[in-house]
């Protein structure tokens, strides 16, 4: 029940302007890095997979980038090249975070529990127009539906990448893999894509959702975003605010014996 | 397509390893090619550019331009320049790199450890094995006479230095594949016209006759390209064969005669001419010996006497040579190819001298058989000093002139040679040194070719690749291909042409003219090898034309513009100096003067004539391990028609038991209607024995292991289809 | 800009021996692996009775079609028409080798490179047309039966061969609704209709098919209707105004 409608204004103001770390450094590394990756690789990827049977690319499209780079030819090196380099950078950064960084952000992060469930099947609704005055279930760190994208865009990665590399290396693989990989490829791309255009309005365009974008910079958000959009988090965020108060009083009690809190000296001169 | 033994990749890794291996040895006593290519300009810096020089895939030795990339040869064109090639290559030239990228090549010099016919061989220096080849051979000499070591070899471009090991040594004893092949027409011709094979012109010619000449299959790449284009003009093909061939399916009209019976139809045709004077009298009267008694000597021979022999309607055999008649100059009886079918060879051979005689086309201006040999040209290239050759006592071995005294010393009977090793009569021989040749898959009746090498002492063998007779040798001595060396100079209508090597020989590979020599010096023979190396040799032949060897290097060939002065009148290389159809040579040697009928031997209703004959894809016994051709030829099967077929319950590759009276072989067969239903034929030059090749070992069936011999009295040609044969299904 | 050469073959199909120089010297030429061809001299059999027997033989190739239903296929643009002299060409450095077009192919000309994992095909030796050369095949047919050259210039001795051929084919095929592929292989001098070697339609593999029908609907519908959430959301932002203060 989140009733964050319900907080007076001194409180809003107070927890907007009190900050919760969100987002590491890694975190937004790679995020980024996948941004500039995508930025290079989907265009020059559309003006390569098409056929004249499949119609997937404008024409013109195609023809600009493969003038672009002198060739189609070039333009696949171009493509593969930054491609390799997007897998290997961020296979390295998942493997090497993976103990620290990637199994808690899985086990905490990604999995779906009653409550992301029971968003999902009140939100689109909500979207068409029903449920309007309806209150969505408390979400976690992110919302169901950043979940489910978030799965979209593991498997759609892991998807692009096998079959990237699948049919890069052609001399390795049969025709009939290199084969399936071209439209493994192409619906791995659009899914993400489709997920892409939503992820994109929501985080850099719409603006409650604001302050997402530019955690993605600073890897903070304020309070009345968590408490807002992301309650069960934002209530972690606060219980270990206070087992931190709490430990760090304990540890100075232990300095200055049995001096009560009220008692509490100031600094000396 | 089949299984290929090595990979593309393969491939190029074998021949980048020859390469670099090559680039290792080339420290020794030659300049390196490319750097000399380089020089004359014929690579640019980076070592690519084209070299001339000739192909040796077959007898026809095509001028070739070879590509050169990187020290390897990728690609070869016909020479446009060369009036044998015309620009254009055929499968065989066209796969020549092949052979000298070859993986089974023999690129050191090889002595026998194990016993004959293991394949056990060690790897020895060349100074090893050219002194164990040299001390065999004086011992021999020393032990038995000179004349107890055979030296045998096809005729190639380094022959008269072969000639040169053999007749300086002295033995009389000089084995060539001639004998196995055209002996029939060559003695023919050269009794006939003074000529041993004269040219063919097809630029204008109407009428062609071929008796068994299958064109298309057993390619002359000018020639069949010539014939293509007279059949394309109108030119009418009259051609004879029992078996449909390639030829058969081109020509006109296809004649499935009867094996052996071609001399009757060619006899027949003669008859209707000379009765009903048809031909050109004017000719006959002016240049024919027996111009007179021809009508006489022929009179037995009517259209239907030769239907009673051949099986054809004596009306076909009447038009035919009234066509042929009528198409005078224009017309062409070919001379034949390899002529070694029956014993009665000779006599057709004869019979298509007179037919060619009687229309006057030959030596005709302009017209189509050109009795020149096609090497005479009025070039007379030099050569090295030399002193005489000692005298020979001793008897021949193969019977010439003794038994056989109408064969040109030059060709000889080379199965009797076999068959005198084997009896010891009139001595025994002891050694035998090969080059160039395999005898023990040439040679009708291998099996008695192997009996006859197990009696020798010592057996050398000049090669490019294992095949079959160095399988059998004790020394192996590795012939450069011929993209890898210099030959002595080759001249073609007027012009002289080089075979050059275009890349670094592999491995130790060597020139014949260096390995002869080599081998000369050490026999004690240095005199008759008085060159330094290859290019001095070269030298010294275009020294009396005042020609440069590096000219000729740069352009592939020179014209030496000799002004050969035309005849005034027309003369034959005979001792009549005509066209002697009647032949005073061969009545004064016991034999029938005029062409005559000679009855061929048949086989009995339960045997077949086993045909042989040559497919495009290969040339006889030698190519058969050339992956490239080995691609895209056809399965070698044995043909035979339904009606033999099916009451043996045989289908199309079935395995049929083959049989003759002097062998057997287990092969697949083919059931067609394209052949006689008395007659098989085996796709030759299978079967191979040697497991040094590996492509061509165990594939097919060999015939040389079914061929009974039979040796013609006059040429001292064999005839290989009077072998007949039992076919079962296996 | 209009193709400007049009370059074909004439093969005089009487002139044909079957020796093979042609295919031996395409695959040394063009380095093709040893179970590959790319061209091929057909035998179209031994026909009659002993002795009323004919044969004939049919060189084959790349037809170099003037619509080629295998550049449809080829999704990343590898294979291609030449726009100058409209040879259909590989780019054996775009292409990945996954076959599509060998099986869109009805010629069955195509082939499956597994060294190198391209496609390939005859190319009419464009790198000795590059040189002034002709294709290895036509330059070394014994018989004369291969002929190439620019079907749009009168005077080529294509042009000239068709101009006095007894009989003229090819091998045309309707493969879509008023769509011929118009191979540029001629054929004279010879009956090739009737000798079962004409080409199939294009067949499409699994992957393709399912690819173009189920696949690219599908994500036509997801990709658009993200769109179509997305673009509602943001006109709704546009017309409502930006609210700073979500409350």
């Amino acid at each position: 029940m989140s009733g964050y409608k319900n907080i007076p204004v001194e409180e809003r103001r107070r927890l907007r302007e009190k900050k919760y770390k969100k987002h590491n450094l890694a975190n937004i590394l790679t995020h980024w890095f996948n941004v500039a990756s995508w930025l290079m690789l989907l265009p020059t990827g559309i003006a390569i997979i098409s056929s004249p049977r499949l119609g997937l690319a404008p024409e013109w499209w195609q023809t600009l980038f493969r003038s672009m780079f002198g060739s189609t030819a070039n333009l696949i090196t171009f493509h593969y090249t930054v491609g390799l380099i997007w897998i290997v950078i961020l296979g390295f950064n998942i493997l090497l975070g993976f103990r620290r960084y990637f199994v808690p952000f899985a086990a905490h992060r990604m999995l779906l529990d009653k409550d992301d469930i029971e968003w999902l099947k009140i939100k689109p609704l909500q979207m068409l127009g029903f449920f309007k005055g309806k209150e969505l279930p408390p979400q976690d760190a992110y919302n169901a539906g950043q979940k489910a994208y978030m799965y979209v865009v593991i498997l759609g990665t892991l998807g692009i990448m096998s079959s990237g590399i699948v049919m890069t290396f052609k001399e390795i693989f049969p025709p009939f893999l290199k084969q399936i990989a071209q439209p493994i490829h192409w619906v791995s791309v659009f899914s993400i894509v489709a997920g892409l255009m939503v992820h994109v309005y929501m985080g850099a365009v719409f603006p409650e959702e604001k302050e997402a974008f530019f955690s993605m910079f600073s890897g903070k958000v304020s309070a009345w975003y968590a408490r807002a959009h992301h309650e069960k988090w934002y209530y972690q965020k606060v219980l270990e605010e206070m087992e931190w108060e709490d430990k760090v009083m304990s540890e100075t009690q232990q300095a200055s014996e049995d001096k009560p809190l009220s008692d509490h000296p100031l600094p000396s001169m | 397509m089949t299984q290929p033994v090595v990979s593309r990749r393969d491939f190029l890794k074998i021949s980048g390893a020859a390469a670099g291996a090559v680039a290792a040895t080339a420290g020794m006593l030659r300049a390196p090619v490319a750097q000399a290519a380089v020089s004359a300009n014929l690579l640019d810096p980076d070592g690519d550019g084209y070299i001339s020089t000739m192909c040796e895939m077959c007898v026809w030795r095509c001028g070739v331009r070879a590509k050169v990339k990187n020290g390897r040869v990728v690609k070869l064109e016909g020479n446009p320049e060369h009036s044998h090639s015309q620009g254009k290559l055929c499968a065989r030239g066209q796969s020549g790199l092949m052979t000298t990228y070859d993986p089974d090549r023999v690129l050191h010099p090889l002595v026998r450890v194990g016993q004959r016919g293991e394949g056990k061989f060690r790897q020895a220096s060349w100074e090893e094995a050219l002194d164990i080849v040299a001390s065999q051979m004086l011992r021999i000499k020393e032990q038995f006479g000179p004349e107890a070591m055979v030296f045998s070899s096809t005729h190639n471009l380094s022959q008269v230095q072969f000639e040169n090991v053999l007749n300086g040594f002295g033995s009389p004893n000089y084995g060539t594949q001639r004998s196995l092949c055209f002996n029939a027409m060559v003695t023919a011709f050269l009794l006939t016209y003074g000529v041993e094979e004269p040219a063919r012109n097809y630029d204008t010619v109407k009428y062609i006759l071929y008796v068994g000449r299958n064109m298309a299959e057993a390619i002359s790449t000018s020639e069949t390209s010539g014939m293509v284009e007279a059949l394309a003009r109108g030119a009418k093909l009259v051609y004879l064969d029992p078996r449909f061939t390639k030829t058969a399916a081109l020509a006109s009209e296809w004649i499935p005669i009867r094996p052996g019976t071609d001399l009757a139809f060619l006899l027949g045709m003669i008859h209707e001419i000379v009765t009903y004077e048809l031909g050109d009298c004017e000719f006959v009267k002016k240049y024919v010996v027996g111009c007179e008694e021809l009508p006489a000597a022929m009179a037995e021979y009517t259209p239907e006497w030769a239907e009673s022999k051949c099986g054809v309607p004596a009306d076909t055999i009447r038009r035919i040579a009234r066509e042929f008649a009528a198409a005078k100059t224009d017309a062409l009886a070919h001379p034949g190819w390899r002529t070694s079918n029956f014993i009665n060879s000779f006599q057709t051979e004869r019979a298509i001298a007179t037919l060619n005689a009687i229309s006057g086309n030959v030596l005709v201006p302009g017209g189509c058989l050109i009795a020149d040999s096609p090497e005479a040209s009025g070039v007379s290239l030099g050569k090295p000093p030399q002193p005489a050759y000692p005298r020979v006592s001793a008897l021949r071995l193969d019977g010439v002139p003794w038994k056989y005294p109408l064969v040109p010393l030059k060709l000889g009977v080379f199965q009797e040679i076999r068959e005198a090793i084997i009896t010891g009569q009139p001595y025994q021989a002891r050694g035998w040194f090969i080059s160039r040749q395999n005898p023990v898959l040439s040679i009708p009746d291998r099996k008695r070719t192997l009996e006859a090498m197990g009696k020798l002492d010592f057996i050398a063998v000049v090669d490019v690749i294992m095949n079959d007779t160095a399988w059998f040798a004790d020394v192996v001595l590795p012939e450069a291909s011929y993209l890898e060396r210099y030959d002595p100079l080759h001249v073609v209508d007027g012009r002289i042409f080089l075979r050059q090597p275009v890349i670094e020989p592999q491995g130790e590979a060597r020139s014949a003219l260096w390995i002869y020599k080599q081998l000369g010096e050490r026999l004690g023979l240095g005199d008759f090898f008085q060159y330094a190396d290859e290019e001095d040799y070269l030298r010294q032949q275009l020294a009396p034309l005042g020609l440069d060897l590096e000219l000729l290097k740069t352009r592939g060939y020179l014209d030496p513009h000799i002004e050969v002065e035309e005849p005034t009148e027309i003369r034959f290389n005979t001792p009549s100096g005509k066209i002697e159809i009647y032949s005073e040579t061969l009545g004064n040697a016991g034999f029938s003067p005029w062409p005559t009928w000679e009855e061929p031997a048949t086989p009995t209703p339960d045997r077949f004539y086993l045909l042989t004959g040559k497919v495009a894809q290969h040339t006889q016994m030698g190519t058969q391990n050339n992956q490239l051709l080995h691609k895209y030829s056809d399965k070698p099967r044995i043909w035979l028609h339904p009606s033999a077929a099916e009451p043996r319950g045989v289908l199309t590759n079935d395995l049929v038991r083959v049989r003759s009276d002097v062998g057997e072989v287990v092969v697949q067969a083919l059931v067609t209607e394209a052949i006689r239903s008395d007659c098989v034929y085996m796709t030759p030059g299978y079967g191979h024995l040697s497991k040094g090749l590996r492509t061509a070992y165990n594939n097919g069936a060999s015939d040389s292991e079914l061929h009974v011999t039979y040796t013609d009295p006059v040429s001292g040609g064999q005839a290989l289809t009077q072998t007949f044969v039992t076919v079962e299904k296996a | 800009m209009a193709q400007t050469k049009r370059y074909g073959f004439v093969i005089d199909v009487a002139r044909c021996i079957d020796c093979r120089a042609c295919l031996v010297a395409c695959s040394v030429e063009n380095e093709v692996p040893m179970d590959n061809t790319r061209i091929w001299v057909h035998d179209l059999g031994i026909k009659g009775t002993f002795p009323d027997l004919t044969r004939s033989f049919l060189p084959y190739n790349c037809m170099h079609c003037d619509n080629p239903p295998c550049t449809e296929v080829c999704v990343s643009g590898a294979t291609y028409k030449d726009p100058d002299h409209g040879l259909v060409l590989v780019d054996q450095d775009a292409c990945i080798g996954c076959g599509f077009c060998v099986d869109a192919c009805p010629y069955n000309a195509r082939y499956l490179d597994n060294e190198r994992g391209v496609v390939d095909k005859c190319n009419a030796c464009v790198q000795r047309l590059d040189v002034g050369m002709s294709p290895a095949c036509v330059a070394t047919c014994v018989g004369g039966s291969r002929l190439f050259g620019d079907l749009n210039d009168p005077t080529s001795e294509v042009s000239i061969a068709l101009k006095n051929a007894r009989s003229v084919q090819r091998f045309d095929l309707e493969y879509k609704e008023g769509v011929f592929t118009g191979p540029n292989i001629y054929y004279i001098n010879g009956d090739v209709l009737q000798s079962g070697m004409g080409p199939r339609m294009p067949q499409y593999t699994l992957a393709e098919q399912g690819w173009k029908k189920a696949l690219v609907p599908l994500m036509a519908a997801a990709v658009g209707g993200a769109f179509m959430v997305q673009a509602t959301y943001f006109t709704k932002q546009l017309i409502e105004g930006e609210k700073e203060f979500d409350e």
